[in-house]
């Protein structure tokens, strides 16, 4: 049997107890899929995995709070969903975790780019074992998944379920590699280089909240301090610093939380590269707590705690 | 606005109620002579400054944010020195990737009875903004700036790895 | 709203560097600003009127002062805004003393410094809100923390004040270090004649509860709801049957241990009555030395005791005490001198300290007042003293003068004389000082009547000559280097911060300084008082202290509590964090962040969980508006919203374009 049909089975075991389980179906065209909320056996012929399966379902768990739900994630979305579980935003009995193990996703963004000209509407898309062919307007164009892959498919350490009640799939080895080359190479760039790039995307951002929206870690949902006005952080200006402003709130608010599963970045209409800043304030965190957000049950935000003596912290050395 | 004046630089200082804001207080009543840059703002605790409050002052143009609080151990409210330990030092090793010199934000530790120490953090502080310079702003100064930075945005430079199929 | 400005010259101490008329003309140009002056001194009583005169005439709902710092006289403000009929909570202060005239020396700077502090207090203003005190109830019971002299002090002082009192001391009797001391200066009376009679009130007083062996563990709560645990410490003696009698004392055959009360001149059985005036007179054993305790054999205590008090199987207990207020008596320990090498490092014998020396001149003492040296238990004849060891010396990193230890050497070199007509005593001094009623006179005394030798100059080294020890000094005065033979040196060792008092203050909350010395709220206006309200300082605890001042201090303290305690009510600060439910999303970070257990989860009409604040735990720190991601929970007086008024006071935001 396939991975997914040992999904479908798993899911109809449970399907009784819960108000509907979250998973993917094929979205507008064959290329992009869409969050599935499957009530009903009937649903289960519409759900899909695999690389273009890329949203991370956590995201709506907070919103059934309350409620006895299924979800099924992949390895980096298991993180987001332990976060919840460590920060008691959700309970551990409301949720039935279908885990799968992943073979990576697709970046869309790097898949219109890859093709000659946008695609628009795809007719078709072919997944092979390690290529993708992709047809549109009746040309078709086989680009290799290795090429494709999302940014954070690269250095994913947990490809696997970290946290589930069914794991499905075939375990994997991951092979990580150790940093992104973008990262790197924007991390090595002049303050002035960096201060001019923010400038210039910060004055793209639409403040569509969009990538607060898609994070699983967001919660206050309606209450963000970006949008009230009791209180007031950010102004209705539409200037590059307040973009700003907002953006580091919500790399302030995720300080140690963060998950990494680039939902944000993914979900920005104007192609801001938020994980650029995501990924160095955790690897700020690493250094200083040797704290991974989601890589373990019962662990406290860094954050929310402290201790009398920081072995990491040396602030009295200026 | 008033022009501004340019022996002068905009520090924004957050200090806590029973410590630091004391330890200015002592400073003062010692006629330790200091720069006039600093424009303290008191608050109860080291543990109620909150990051984005920095992150605020630097975003409206501050030159420098300069934070004190008790030392560890003797916060008045017995945690939030430690708190606020944590936060800052998130916040002073985020900088860098905005781009903005972290060394425009420090934050340190001092008693209501070092007077001298703060005569002296003010001092150093003070100087190394000067030597550092009026921020540059995040925000456009004139239409024409205004208008490059559209037509920038409208060619999408985006992540540096979006371009182009090799991460 | 209607704001009025009030510009302070302070005399010339703001005036003489800011130019306060500009500043309030400034003002004037402020959003809500409706009525602006200068004053000459605010503070005043006229100063004050004219506040109040103007709330009225202008009709102000908010005043902002501009003038010394908040810590100084923000309360003096709140409660003449309150006089003119404004809630106190409707006043801001700018701090133009401390932080701008006092520190700049250019005029224009600081005026336009001024200038903005001023903004920046009435954009904070603008965002203020009334706020009530609630009332809360108190707990009529004083704890105090040490038995010395100002301890003793206060605990009477607040036991004849009608006050319940639990004495807390961590030695086995109170008394403190005076009960060490033979004679005190200037009368020369003599020391326990003195301190008995109140030790003796403590014992008796039907309002003091006493723990000896026992030290404070941990404290909870707040001003007038203090939670106490005090640890007593097993003394393997049932306190309740012991009558003190002493056989147990006499028959002990482990005399290894040195004495503490003795100073370690001389060595104490392993169970033991300090001295024949402790309080309580109660036997207790020492637990590293007993041979029944370490090697399970002897009991012989146990085999005399005639009322069978002895139990070797005796726990620490803890016992919780609710108090409404807390006296700090900790007192002082004495500079280690070992660190000087000039003076021995502790080789020679004839080398000791002062506080040894009273206990070899005291009848009560080892040698039982016949000054008898250490090393061969002669009589001396020539005795050096040497001043400031451990005083006044940054090397050591000791600064600061220990006060008292200029009187007490030329004490001791009076009663030298006293005890050994035909000795010489030598004084090596840097100054003297003796301020105080009859010091000086003292002094002289000593000097003119004992002639005790003073030389004023630093000893450069002690080494032995025959059973002598040849003191080399420089006498500065006479400008040339000298050399005494002494049969004894006292070293006059200053005072340090009581070992524990940096733990303790954790736990009370109170800060030390630099040097362990507890922080007092105001070092001219508020001498007994800490920032932590309802904690006071009395003693050495708060700095190097002489008896007089420290029982002044006690009386001081005391009468602070009752004045605390004398109210039915207190009133809680008003600052307190307050949780906006339609904001809360429940989950429970503040609650995990409060130091004080100050915020609990209740459910919504919904079930929904959401934040509450408890109003009299709350201690207003702020942590939790920080820790909530929603703003949910905001402290009131410093809420996100009052600071960014006064961020963008400060650094206005830069506008592209002016949309008004």
């Amino acid at each position: 049997m396939s991975q997914l049909d040992d999904l479908k089975t798993a899911i109809k075991s449970r399907l009784g107890d819960l108000e509907c389980v979250i998973g993917w179906e094929q979205g507008y065209d064959p290329l992009h899929a869409t969050p599935l909320f499957i009530r009903s056996e009937a649903d289960l012929d519409r759900l899909i995995i695999g690389p273009l399966a890329v949203h991370n379902l956590a995201t709506y768990l907070t919103g059934w709070k309350g409620k006895k739900v299924g979800v099924v994630v992949k390895g980096c979305d298991s993180k987001s969903v332990i976060e919840l579980l460590n920060e008691k935003l959700i309970n551990r009995d409301d949720v039935v975790i279908f885990g799968l193990c992943c073979d990576g996703v697709v970046s869309q963004r790097k898949i219109r780019a890859a093709l000659p000209a946008d695609p628009g509407f795809v007719e078709s898309v072919e997944i092979g074992a390690d290529s993708l062919k992709v047809t549109v307007a009746g040309q078709a164009a086989t680009l290799r998944l290795d090429d494709v892959r999302a940014d954070k498919c690269r250095v994913c350490d947990t490809p696997d379920a970290l946290v589930s009640d069914f794991l499905i799939g075939k375990a994997h080895t991951p092979a990580p590699a150790p940093s992104l080359k973008c990262q790197d190479e924007f991390e090595a760039k002049s303050d002035a280089e960096k201060f001019a790039f923010w400038q210039e995307t910060m004055g793209r951002c639409i403040r569509c909240y969009a990538c607060r929206n898609a994070c699983p870690m967001c919660v206050c949902r309606d209450y963000c301090i970006a949008t009230s006005r009791d209180p007031l952080w950010v102004s209705q200006e539409n200037l590059p610093s307040e973009n700003m402003m907002f953006q580091m709130i919500h790399v302030s608010h995720l300080a140690g939380r963060c998950t990494e599963c680039g939902e944000c970045e993914r979900a920005c209409p104007v192609d801001i590269p938020l994980m650029l800043l995501r990924r160095y304030m955790n690897k700020q965190v690493r250094d200083v707590f040797q704290h991974e957000a989601g890589k373990a049950l019962d662990q406290t935000p860094p954050l929310l705690t402290f201790k009398v003596e920081e072995e990491r912290i040396n602030e009295r050395g200026w | 606005m008033p022009a501004q004046d340019v022996r002068e630089l905009r520090i924004v200082g957050f200090l806590c109620n029973w410590c630091s804001y004391g330890g200015a207080d002592t400073a003062g009543v010692g006629r330790f002579t200091q720069p006039t840059d600093l424009r303290i703002i008191r608050v109860p605790c080291s543990g109620r400054i909150d990051p984005l409050f920095i992150v605020r002052a630097l975003m409206n143009g501050a030159d420098g944010v300069l934070v004190s609080g008790c030392h560890p151990r003797d916060c008045h409210y017995a945690e939030g020195n430690f708190y606020a330990r944590r936060r800052l030092e998130m916040l002073k090793r985020f900088l860098p990737i905005t781009g903005i010199d972290e060394r425009r934000f420090e934050y340190t530790w001092v008693s209501a009875s070092e007077g001298q120490r703060w005569q002296h953090v003010v001092t150093e502080f003070t100087r190394r903004i000067h030597e550092l310079g009026p921020a540059p702003s995040f925000n456009p100064k004139s239409d024409v700036d205004w208008n490059a930075l559209a037509v920038q945005a409208s060619q999408g430079q985006g992540c540096p790895c979006h371009g182009s199929i090799q991460a | 709203m209607r704001i009025g400005v009030f510009i302070c010259h302070c005399g010339s101490n703001i005036a003489g560097t800011v130019d306060c008329p500009s500043v309030a003309a400034t003002a004037l140009t402020y959003p809500d600003v409706v009525f602006s002056t200068d004053t000459m001194y605010a503070c005043s009583e006229p100063g004050q009127d004219a506040i109040i005169q103007a709330v009225k005439d202008k009709n102000l709902d908010g005043v902002v002062v501009a003038s010394c710092t908040p810590r100084m006289h923000e309360q003096t403000f709140r409660r003449a805004v309150e006089r003119a009929g404004l809630n106190r909570y409707m006043f801001e202060m700018a701090n133009i003393r401390e932080h701008v005239s006092w520190i700049g020396k250019t005029k224009d700077l600081n005026t336009g410094k001024a200038a903005e502090l001023v903004r920046m207090a009435v954009e904070k203003l603008r965002r203020n809100r009334p706020l009530m005190a609630k009332r809360f109830e108190t707990t009529k019971r004083v704890l105090v923390i040490g038995g010395g002299v100002a301890g003793i002090q206060a605990a009477l002082d607040c036991a004849d004040g009608g006050q319940e009192v639990v004495l807390v001391e961590r030695e086995q009797s109170i008394g403190g270090k005076m009960a060490k001391l033979d004679k005190t200066f200037p009368t020369v009376d003599c020391s326990s004649c003195v301190l008995g009679p109140k030790m003796v009130d403590i014992a008796q007083h039907p309002n003091i509860t006493l723990y000896t062996c026992a030290e404070v563990e941990s404290v909870g709560g707040y001003v007038g709801n203090f939670q106490v645990t005090v640890r007593r410490k097993a003394t393997h003696v049932d306190w309740t049957k012991c009558t003190g009698c002493g056989l147990c004392v006499e028959k002990c055959p482990s005399r290894k241990h040195p004495d503490p009360f003795n100073e370690n001149l001389c060595n104490a059985p392993s169970i033991n009555i300090p001295f024949p005036q402790a309080i309580p007179k109660k036997a207790a054993i020492n637990a590293s030395s007993c041979l029944m305790l370490t090697k399970g054999k002897c009991g012989l205590c146990a085999k005399v005791c005639p009322v069978k008090c002895i139990d070797f199987e005796q726990k620490d207990e803890l016992v919780n005490v609710d108090v409404g207020a807390i006296v700090v008596a900790t007192g002082y320990d004495l500079f280690d001198w070992h660190k000087y090498p000039q003076y021995g490092e502790g080789r020679y014998k004839d080398v000791i300290t002062s506080l040894q020396y009273e206990r070899l001149l005291s009848a009560s003492g080892p040698t039982g007042g016949h000054i008898k040296r250490p090393s061969d238990g002669k009589e001396p004849k020539n005795v050096v003293f040497i001043q400031c060891v451990g005083s006044r010396d940054k090397s050591v990193n000791r600064p600061y003068c220990s006060g008292f230890c200029c009187m007490y050497t030329a004490k001791q070199a009076i009663l030298t004389k006293d005890h050994i007509p035909d000795s010489q005593s030598y004084v090596f001094y840097m100054d003297i000082r003796s301020p105080g009623k009859l010091y000086d006179e003292f002094v002289r005394r000593a000097m003119e009547e004992y002639g005790a030798q003073y030389v004023r100059g630093r000893v450069a080294m002690i080494y032995p000559k025959g059973d002598k020890l040849v003191v080399r000094g420089a006498d500065t005065l006479a400008g040339t280097q000298v050399e005494v033979p002494a049969d004894l040196v006292v070293l006059a060792v200053g005072a340090e911060s009581a070992k524990g008092a940096v733990q303790l203050g954790e736990k009370l909350r109170v800060a030390p300084d630099q040097y362990g010395f507890f922080v007092e709220s105001h070092p001219k206006l508020k001498p007994v008082e800490t920032n932590t309200a309802g904690v006071f300082l009395a003693g050495a605890c708060q700095g190097p202290k002489d008896i007089p001042a420290s029982v002044g201090q006690g009386s001081a303290a005391a009468s602070k509590v009752l004045g605390l305690l004398s109210k039915a009510m207190l009133e809680s600060d008003p600052a307190v964090s307050r949780v906006n439910p339609a904001r809360c999303v429940g989950c429970g970070k503040c609650i995990q962040t409060c130091p004080f257990g100050a915020i609990k989860e209740i459910q919504d009409r919904f079930g929904n969980p959401k934040a509450e604040v408890i109003d009299t735990v709350c201690q207003g720190c702020g942590i939790c508006t920080v820790t909530c991601p929603q703003g949910a929970i905001q402290l009131e007086h410093f809420t996100d919203n009052q600071i960014l008024a006064e961020v963008n006071a400060l650094c206005p935001p830069k506008m592209f374009a002016n949309f008004e």
